[in-house]
């Protein structure tokens, strides 16, 4: 028996291009081109650690997944096992499937570890985590690893009334691990008409605390952050460089300004939003690659034209 | 409802600048008319002479901690 795996083994190898991990860090490093790095491992294998950026296929779904996750078949694709013997299987079927350059990585994981280059060790998720994202994790634009980005993510919403509380609940539902919100308002019964952060039982409560309940109870993942305060010039740059983006959700032209200003300082994105009558508008200051506020309104209004 | 269809469009953009994906709406502004029940896309450019971001601004920290926002918000013109 052995023989003949022997044999099958040496015809498939005779076939496929191989390169030395060298090669391969190499072709990561390129700045030209990003290469396709696949890891074929187990997924206990995998979560011990994997090359940087490579995406994680198990052997045994590697035909089913690969037309999904890699549609160019003329593109270089890398694959890689542990010691280099998977993988060369793996690339003969990706030959099969028509993909015309299919590289196995020899000595796998392995070599790659012992020529001492830097790897990966993925987060570690927990059975409800698994499910509670489970849908992230089938898009390829998010996945793992974009679920990761969400929970290591800071925003912070600037109020927790009409457009706060439908941001702060999708983020939240969504994972966002950190979310600020400052509001310095108490809930009253003629927001929730609009205000769905907030219920009936919680009014006269801050609204800061009304949305931690309510986001404790969509997704404990979250760290909700309540800055009961007005937003001002002495507090606005603190705040804003504990988050990675701000949301503003406040309607008026001085935290306009001020929020502007302190992101403009601070290198932080806003992502403004804002609601007059039927009509809303969104967009993204960010600062160096596109205007800020005061590139579009370098003043304000005179205040008989401002709307509130 | 409209609160509810801008408010979720910022958690949209929010996601997109997380994860990297995508085109944001950066240098974009997107309108939205509930009677109307249209989208609409205004492109905006920067300003070079910007108070705040122009080639000649100089804003620093010390600036926003001074400024009254609830009076002026008003920087003085770059070259002032």
């Amino acid at each position: 028996m052995a023989r003949k795996y022997d044999q099958l083994f040496e015809t498939v190898r005779q076939n496929v291009d191989e390169v030395d991990v060298h090669a391969l860090k190499a072709a990561i490093e390129s700045t030209s081109s990003k290469p396709i790095v696949i890891d074929v491992r187990e997924r206990d294998e995998w979560e011990q650690g994997h090359v940087p950026g490579a995406r994680f296929i198990p052997r045994g779904f590697l035909e089913m997944r690969i037309e999904e996750q890699v549609p160019e078949k003329d593109q270089p694709v890398y694959l890689y096992c542990a010691g280099g013997v998977r993988s060369i299987f793996a690339a003969q079927a990706l030959q099969q499937l028509g993909y015309e350059n299919a590289i196995s990585v020899s000595g796998g994981f392995g070599s790659w570890k012992d020529a001492g280059y830097r790897f990966d060790i993925p987060r570690q998720w927990t059975p409800d985590q698994r499910q509670r994202y489970s849908r992230h994790f089938l898009i390829p634009e998010v996945g793992e690893g974009g679920q990761g980005k969400l929970l290591d993510a800071k925003v912070l919403m600037i109020g927790a009334g009409g457009l706060g509380s439908p941001a702060a609940l999708y983020l939240a539902a969504a994972g966002v691990g950190k979310i600020g919100i400052v509001d310095s308002d108490e809930v009253d019964l003629s927001n929730l008409q609009r205000q769905i952060l907030h219920s009936t039982a919680r009014v006269g409560e801050p609204k800061t605390e009304s949305a931690r309940t309510f986001i404790n109870q969509l997704n404990s993942d979250v760290e909700v952050v309540g800055i009961q305060e007005r937003l001002n010039a002495d507090n606005v740059l603190d705040l804003v460089a504990d988050y990675d983006i701000v949301v503003n959700g406040a309607d008026n032209f001085a935290t306009r300004y001020l929020l502007n200003d302190a992101c403009v300082v601070l290198d932080k994105p806003i992502v403004d939003g804002s609601i007059f009558r039927f009509e809303g508008q969104v967009t993204v200051y960010k600062p160096g690659e596109g205007p800020c506020y005061r590139c579009m309104f370098p003043e304000p209004p005179p205040a008989d034209l401002a709307p509130t | 409802m409209l609160p509810g269809v801008i408010g979720v469009l910022q958690a949209t953009e929010v996601i997109k600048l997380i994860l990297g994906q995508g085109d944001p709406l950066i240098g974009r502004l997107l309108t939205f008319d509930a009677l109307e029940s249209s989208f609409r896309v205004l492109r905006v450019g920067r300003d070079a002479e910007c108070p705040a971001c122009g080639e000649h601004a100089h804003l620093d920290a010390s600036q926003v901690k001074d400024m009254d926002y609830q009076i002026s918000c008003a920087l003085p013109i770059a070259g002032d």
